[in-house]
């Protein structure tokens, strides 16, 4: 019954990185809408909230940070202050993973939701404060909501395509622990 | 109810430092940016320059599969399109006549005029790798690189305008920061009228046009060039036109196709000359010989 994946931590690691390089891949083909276009979710952020709030020990602290540090050195992104964010960000979801089982869809969703603006809104008084060039608010607010918007469809992903989903009461991993 | 349930409780306290301290060294790389950022900007290239070239075998067959796919949904509109075509080569043919009939009146007004016309400028041309990958900054990747001989400031055009400057080189690849990003300032040229302008971007397709002189003098339809000055770019470079934005801005409409970036012109600008020299005495030539004369 136990899926050799389900009981390796380390597959799921190296997975979290190959989206991670799919991502990029996707981001960086010189097909982009050029100027003014709609910016398109985070994706990279989707993935680190819904998997973290499923699975904590599948992504580590360290491994969202070095992922995330390495999309903005090669997203030309100011380097380190997005990455520090999201982590924060990730560090409060995944204190409430324990919490978040017993919650509703909706419920996370919404929980999600206000972590994805908290990062956005703090980014962008950072930047504001350090006196750098934003981007224009609203273009950051619809990036903002297209993630939110995007945080289902990746769940949906995550469930079906790799068959990540939360423990359910009493499962026990390969060593016999409660996870 | 919680205590007994993780056994791995004594690892937490570690584990929150570990978190924080991580948190810190990001935010210090952040800040370390932001007070020196040539230094950090160098490291950043040399992690595109390592890692972009490696998926170029990657990134070549998928933007040509999209082009296909762009090409084929082309087809559906054939009919229009050749139409269209056709009236527009037209147009082209009368242009043409009227492009090769002032050429070869300008080419006798210089002759008359016994002008010097500026070495031509070279150019080095390179292939879109990839882009920013972000809404908020406008810039491509272009396969060429200090190897080349690329440096820093150079002008980038398309085939027909100016589309930004190289602002970062690596080893093999060279970023291009596009007109229209939120740090791009080009000093530019309102043809006719000659007045100055700073064309600043501005994460729009239309960048606008700052601290025009008199900007009643400035009509939408103008004609923008770079205007050469600072020394960074060559002036002259085609930028766009001016058109006058919804809240009632000069912008540029940029000559240069941004939806469609794929080989790029980087013009070899040489430094320019500078005169130093303040301008010596001119005296008449029998004053200067009698000058010497009562100096021996």
């Amino acid at each position: 019954m136990a899926e050799p994946m389900r009981s390796a931590p380390w597959g799921w690691r190296t997975l979290f990185v190959a989206l991670f390089g799919l991502d990029l891949l996707v981001r960086l083909l010189p097909l982009g809408g050029g100027p003014g276009g709609m910016p398109g979710p985070d994706i990279m952020l989707c993935i680190a909230c819904a998997w973290v709030l499923r699975r904590p020990d599948y992504v580590p602290a360290a491994l969202i940070a070095l992922v995330i540090f390495a999309e903005d050195l090669l997203l030309m992104r100011p380097p380190g202050l997005w990455a520090a964010l999201v982590l924060v960000g990730t560090e409060f979801l995944r204190s409430r993973a324990a919490f978040s089982r017993e919650l509703s869809f909706m419920a996370e969703w919404l929980m999600v939701s206000v972590v994805i603006l908290g990062v956005a809104l703090v980014y962008g008084v950072v930047l504001l404060v350090t006196m750098l060039p934003q981007g224009g608010i609203g273009t950051a607010l619809i990036q903002s909501v297209a993630t939110i918007v995007a945080y289902p469809l990746v769940v949906a992903g995550t469930r079906f395509l790799f068959g990540l989903r939360k423990p359910a009461t009493g499962e026990v991993d390969a060593l016999g622990r409660r996870v | 109810m919680a205590k007994d349930r993780n056994p791995q409780d004594y690892t937490r306290p570690i584990r929150r430092i570990v978190v924080g301290g991580i948190v810190v060294v990001l935010l210090a790389v952040f800040m370390l940016w932001r007070i020196d950022s040539p230094r950090v900007e160098r490291i950043r290239i040399a992690v595109v320059d390592a890692v972009v070239p490696n998926m170029e075998w990657v990134l070549v067959p998928l933007t040509r599969a999209a082009g296909i796919i762009d090409d084929f949904q082309s087809y559906a509109r054939i009919y229009e399109q050749n139409q269209e075509l056709r009236r527009e080569l037209q147009q082209m043919r009368a242009w043409r006549e009227a492009a090769l009939q002032l050429e070869q009146k300008y080419a006798k007004l210089l002759d008359l005029n016994n002008v010097r016309v500026d070495p031509q400028l070279t150019h080095v041309t390179g292939v879109v790798l990839a882009d920013s990958g972000s809404p908020f900054r406008h810039s491509v990747l272009l396969n060429v690189g200090a190897r080349d001989g690329i440096r820093d400031g150079w002008a980038t055009m398309d085939g027909l305008g100016l589309v930004g400057r190289i602002s970062g080189v690596g080893q093999t690849t060279s970023r291009v920061v596009l007109l229209t990003d939120a740090n791009s300032r080009v000093p530019v040229t309102v043809q006719p009228s000659g007045q100055r302008a700073i064309l600043s971007g501005d994460n729009t397709d239309l960048p606008p046009l700052d601290f025009i002189e008199k900007s009643d003098l400035v009509r939408p339809g103008d004609r923008v060039v770079s205007s050469g000055d600072g020394g960074v770019f060559p002036a002259g470079l085609l930028v766009g036109q001016v058109v006058l934005g919804p809240d009632r801005r000069f912008r540029v409409a940029l000559s240069a196709d941004y939806l469609r970036l794929e080989f790029l012109r980087v013009l070899r600008s040489h430094e320019a000359e500078r005169i130093a020299d303040p301008g010596a005495l001119i005296m008449p030539a029998e004053a200067a010989v009698q000058a010497e004369a009562t100096d021996g």
